[in-house]
């Protein structure tokens, strides 16, 4: 269960990059459980889409 | 033979790592005995047309500390890389960004409006802010350029060698010159410190690593014998290269990261992220909050010396505000 505590203190972390706390989810799926799986990658994916790429940062401009 | 020229350079440094180099002490002799010192600001009364009017490559070796944070320190490091044989990364400001990369998570306009408007010391109701160019009498005078990204050497221009360390320990200093001396230089790239984690090195007592609080290191006394991690003192130890002597653990302080990340990790605050969250004991949601509430600013605790080298270099900028 080190997940459990490592995603929060990244996700703090993140937060402090100004990073959308909607690009990182920790969620519980069972094996057994295919269509809750579907159904959260399916919301996933149109968070994502809705956030739009994540930019890079730093470095040159022109990188 | 003529001796080998020498350069230094300080860029956004506090002056440290050149007090280092005078910390060799009586070594400070052998290496001017050995070398022409050509350029060093911080000692020597050279300017920078001295440097312009030398041939290309005609320095030997070049030890460069500080990180890159404005258009005078970018010019004189392409400058100085034209010039320079070896171009060295020396001191974590250099090799990873350092301390003034903790920057990165602002912007220039947020700095400038904190040391020139909110800062207690300030009376500035103008609102008269450092200008690159300022029309005068008598013609134009101009500033350099400040970033809103603080950059390593290395992000501006290509570099032989990483010299880790904030700033980096007499006894690596005085191997790379002797290193150097004998034409024994390692393979281009490679980072002048030890292959291990300082925790390989640390003598402390380790046992179980479990930790059911942090402690600041001004809340707890530690024990002078037992790792610092596992009595809940954040210790960078297992994220960070060894070859510094294990000097701050030595005096019971825990290690801040300056040696950068070791070989096989790529972001040093990631794997301290893992590395910390991993022996946290907990029993639920509650737990959890507490230690979010006990590792008070994370990033600039797991990025102290390394965000502007880290995977993300910097807080995001708003959308269309990207400069250099
Ligand atoms: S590495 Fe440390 S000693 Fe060297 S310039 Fe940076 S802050 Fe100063
Ligand atoms: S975490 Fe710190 S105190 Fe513990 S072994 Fe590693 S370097 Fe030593
Ligand atoms: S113990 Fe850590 S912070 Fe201290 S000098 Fe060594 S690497 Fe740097």
């Amino acid at each position: 269960m080190k997940a459990a505590r490592r995603i929060p203190l990244m996700k703090k972390m993140l937060a402090q990059f100004g990073i959308e706390e909607e690009r990182v989810r920790l969620d519980w799926v069972s094996a057994s459980e295919g269509d809750r799986f579907a159904q959260l990658v399916n919301e996933m994916t149109e968070e994502i889409r809705r956030l739009g790429p994540f930019s890079g940062n730093g470095g040159k401009a022109d990188d | 033979m003529t001796k080998p020229k020498i350069a230094l350079y300080w860029a956004a440094a506090c002056g440290g790592c050149d007090v280092a180099v005078l910390d060799t002490n009586e070594k400070i002799l052998d290496i001017a005995n050995l070398a022409d010192i050509v350029f060093w600001p911080v000692a020597l009364d050279f300017k920078y047309h001295h440097v312009e009017e030398m041939a290309d490559t005609s320095i030997d070796l070049c030890l460069f500390n500080g990180a890159v944070r404005n258009s005078e320190q970018e010019e004189i490091a392409r400058l100085l890389r034209a010039k320079s044989k070896v171009m060295v990364a020396f001191g974590a400001c250099a090799c990873f960004g350092g301390i003034p990369a903790l920057g990165n998570f602002t912007t220039r306009d947020e700095i400038f409006e904190r040391v020139y408007i909110e800062s207690p010391s300030s009376a500035n109701e103008n609102r008269t802010f450092p200008q690159t160019l300022t029309k005068v009498e008598e013609g134009e005078l101009d500033l350099p350029e400040m970033f809103d990204t603080v950059m390593t050497l290395a992000q501006v221009v290509d570099v032989e060698y990483f010299i880790p360390g904030c700033p980096p320990p007499v006894d690596i200093i005085l191997k790379v010159v002797d290193l150097f001396a004998s034409g024994q230089l390692p393979p281009v790239g490679a980072i002048i410190a030890s292959d291990k984690t300082l925790c390989d090195e640390c003598e402390r007592t380790k046992e179980e690593k479990k930790i059911a609080r942090i402690y600041r290191p001004h809340q707890i006394i530690p024990d002078p014998n037992r790792c610092l991690l596992e009595q809940g003192i954040i210790c960078c130890g297992p994220a960070t290269r060894g070859g510094c002597g294990v000097r701050c653990v030595k005096a019971n302080m825990p290690c801040r990261g300056c040696f950068g990340p070791p070989p096989g990790v790529i972001d040093q605050g990631a794997k301290l992220v893992s590395a910390i969250a991993s022996i946290y004991q907990s029993d639920g949601q509650e737990d959890i909050n507490r230690m979010l509430e006990d590792i008070v600013d994370p990033a600039g605790t797991f990025y102290r010396f390394g965000m502007a080298d880290s995977m993300l270099k910097r807080k995001s900028l708003p959308q269309g505000e990207r400069r250099a």
